[in-house]
């Protein structure tokens, strides 16, 4: 997969993984990472690289309330583990 | 004169959007049919279709399930792309949820390339209005180059405008690929690459859908380079696309679905820029502050318990004094009958017939119908409201840790109104492997056709906290549901690799018409259930419950009364050995409310309520676990009809029937024993 050797050579940058960021972080997303069909589906909810979202809850367990555009949606906390964010 | 007055050819529109959007409840508002409207992705899983006639032309409307791209990420979204390519209808309209018109956009832009016949169709404008979101429809039309039209989905007259655009645009859309996005000429020359290679090999494609083809095989389309992979030259594209990819990737240094992406949503930001004008967002909207609770860590599961405790409590008592008229009804009803015909001097094999058959059995069910509306209009308004989805929210933490998806808590939970609609619902579940074991689990879940059992020997042994005994019921199925997740995923699927991905859509007041249509239509099929196969079967029974001729009624030595016997051993160490019963869950594999019926009609209910009789022949401990044998052994027929139907296996078939019987004895075994154990009675 091209996604995972390009994931090591921009991981040079400082980015964190979005489940590791408290509730009410604003943050832009610099890397997604997962299958071509999980990635698929998340560019269409309105998460790609260079979205800007927010994270409404993380409660450190269970999944991630996200704010994309003006919905609401919740990620499983393996796959907030896989999308790379920056702080904004 | 006459040949304009008659109805003209047919028109096919079909209703595509994100989940939410409103495209069921603009389906019922132009069709008027019974289409149920939900409020948590995925409501709408199979194709629905309607008829409405506009100005002599007879329009046939195709509403779609809910979609955010045209991937085809799970199988509902597959029905949807599979209409628009396969059928090809004349207009799709996308209902755009005017509170999130970026997010779906998205869908549009990929209609759009495809070259869709597309008119959008803006609904909840005034309510985005009211949250300071305002849409220049006229500037996005211009920017989209299709028709976009204001609408309120549950009002026609406001909807009035789309149906003039339909009918106007009808025939002229199709091929009409003037998006004005494009990728920039180092992917141009790659998709053009693709496509000049397909034309060159006679792949029989519409100009504009062809570009689209070309672009999804460059992003890696599963579904079309499965398609694909028998051709000849397969191998030979394979390599281009390949080629192509590779070298976009290097000069981008992202891959091609990323560089797509950001293309597609910059232009979508674009278009926002231009026809959206956002006053200062209030800070926390209401679905926010009602978020706060039921989504909390701690209160969140807490709150849905009790919601759940709520629900079975008042699927009891509020139905309690209608339960009572009906059952009044009846008895009064066979008290009429007997004396009438007494009077008339019919044969008593008729009375018998009326009084055992008719009213013992179907009349059994139909009292049942008031616990059995409100349970589904509870489950209504969870659908509705949005709160099903913060369900899959919660209980995903829990659901994990046994290896299953919060998302299949859904079918879970609608499993307590009826399996059938539950087991379908499994199919907003991507991987096979989930679908499958949410499928196995899901007959574990009481539906309402089990509830009668429940009433009937609840009310009559446990009379103080009937509540509870159901309640607990209800409970057991969901730990056992839990519990044989967590073994058949260790022994059959290892791990599984749904990824959880759920919308939380805004809370909304479920619109009164849409639920009561829809749980009428649940309590019809029930009336209609009894009076069918309940209605038949209860005959049967009471035909080999004469036989053979001169035989006492219903008496161990009727031929149903010899069948049972030789049967009834196998329940002994359950505690309820005796035939009647035995007769009762055999039948009671037809449908559960059967059980009850066959109760009636063995018992006869001419003399008293069947709950007093049942108390001559049952204890509170064996009543307990009739219940509890009742509740996990083998699902219905219908059942298990949709089990083959959605698992497409007759393996995975037999083994839930067996399972289920061998689960039932054991636990029911266990109650009975343990209770004995402990000193009950």
């Amino acid at each position: 997969m091209f996604g995972r050797r390009l994931l090591k050579k921009r991981s040079l940058i400082s980015k964190k993984l979005l489940a590791d960021f408290p509730s009410g972080t604003k943050v832009k997303i610099v890397g997604l990472y997962g299958g071509p069909w999980l990635r698929q589906r998340l560019h269409e909810l309105g998460l790609f690289e260079g979205a800007e979202i927010i994270i409404v809850k993380n409660d450190r367990l269970g999944p991630v309330i996200l704010k994309v555009f003006n919905s609401k949606i919740a990620v499983g906390r393996k796959q907030a583990r896989r999308i790379y964010v920056q702080k904004i | 004169m006459s040949r304009k007055s008659k109805i003209e050819e047919h028109i096919t529109i079909g209703l595509i959007g994100n989940p939410n959007v409103g495209k069921s409840t603009l389906f019922n508002t132009l069709t008027g049919s019974h289409q149920h409207v939900g409020n948590w992705p995925g409501k709408t899983v199979e194709k629905k279709e309607g008829y409405f006639i506009h100005k002599n032309h007879k329009i046939r409307v195709v509403d779609l399930p809910g979609a955010y791209g045209l991937a085809a990420y799970t199988e509902e979204e597959a029905v949807t792309r599979e209409f628009i390519l396969g059928e090809q209808p004349d207009v799709i309209i996308q209902i755009i949820d005017a509170e999130n018109l970026e997010r779906n956009l998205y869908l549009t832009i990929q209609l759009l390339e495809l070259g869709a016949p597309l008119i959008l169709a803006l609904n909840m404008a005034t309510l985005a209005a009211k949250h300071g979101i305002h849409i220049d429809e006229n500037k996005l039309s211009e920017l989209l180059g299709v028709s976009v039209v204001k609408i309120e989905a549950p009002n026609k007259e406001k909807s009035n405008n789309l149906l003039d655009s339909i009918f106007n645009q009808a025939h002229h859309l199709w091929g009409k690929c003037n998006i004005k996005l494009t990728y920039g000429p180092e992917v141009n020359t790659e998709v053009d690459k693709i496509r000049e290679f397909l034309q060159k090999n006679e792949y029989n494609f519409h100009p504009c859908n062809i570009n689209w083809l070309a672009l999804r095989l460059l992003e890696e389309d599963e579904r079309f380079l499965k398609d694909l992979s028998g051709k000849k030259y397969f191998k030979e594209l394979n390599n281009i696309i390949r080629t192509g990819r590779k070298r976009l990737s290097n000069i981008y240094n992202q891959d091609i679905a990323t560089i797509l992406t950001e293309v597609r949503y910059n232009f979508i930001r674009g278009i926002g820029k231009e026809s959206i004008t956002k006053r200062a967002e209030k800070s926390v909207s209401s679905s926010d502050k009602i978020d706060k609770f039921l989504t909390h860590k701690f209160l969140g599961p807490l709150i849905f318990f009790v919601l759940m405790l709520i629900m079975f409590q008042a699927t009891f008592a509020l139905a309690a004094p209608l339960v009572n008229l009906i059952n009044d009804f009846f008895g009064w009803l066979g008290n009429i009958i007997t004396s009438q015909f007494e009077a008339w001097a019919m044969a008593p094999w008729i009375t018998s017939l009326l009084n055992n058959g008719l009213i013992g059995g179907v009349g059994a069910i139909l009292s049942f119908l008031p616990n059995i509306f409100i349970l589904f209009l509870f489950i209504g308004i969870m659908e509705d409201t949005g709160y099903l989805s913060r369900v899959a929210y919660v209980m995903d933490r829990l659901m994990h840790r046994i290896g299953l998806h919060g998302k299949a808590f859904i079918p879970l939970i609608l499993g307590f109104g009826c399996n059938i609609p539950a087991i379908m619902a499994t199919r907003t579940l991507r991987s096979k492997k989930d679908r499958i074991l949410t499928i196995l689990i899901n007959p574990l879940m009481s539906c309402s056709g089990r509830l009668p059992i429940y009433v009937l020997f609840a009310s009559a042994f446990f009379t103080a906290y009937q509540g509870w005994i159901i309640f607990s019921l209800y409970l057991l199925g969901v730990i056992l549901a839990i519990i044989l997740g967590f073994i058949f995923k260790k022994l059959f699927f290892g791990r599984l690799s749904e990824p959880f991905v759920i919308e939380l859509p805004p809370y909304r007041f479920p619109i009164l018409k849409g639920l009561l249509i829809h749980v009428w239509e649940k309590v019809w099929l029930f009336i209609k259930r009894a009076g069918t196969i309940i209605l038949v079967f209860s005959l049967v029974i009471w035909f080999f419950a004469s036989l053979p001729l001169g035989v006492e009624y219903a008496s161990a030595d009727s031929i149903i009364g010899k069948i049972g016997s030789s049967i009834a051993p196998i329940f002994g160490p359950l505690g309820f050995g005796q035939w009647e019963p035995t007769v009762a869950l055999i039948f009671g594999t037809a449908a559960k409310e059967v059980v009850v019926g066959t109760l009636g009609t063995l018992y006869g209910v001419a003399e008293g309520t069947l709950g007093t009789i049942l108390k001559a022949h049952f204890t509170s401990l064996s009543a307990l676990a009739f219940m509890v044998f009742s509740l996990i052994y083998i699902p219905c027929v219908a059942t298990i009809a949709i089990i083959k139907k959605e698992t497409n296996s007759w393996k995975w078939t037999s083994f839930v029937v067996g399972y289920s019987v061998v689960l039932a004895w054991l636990v029911s075994f266990f109650v009975y024993q343990g209770g004995k154990l402990i000193g009950f009675q």
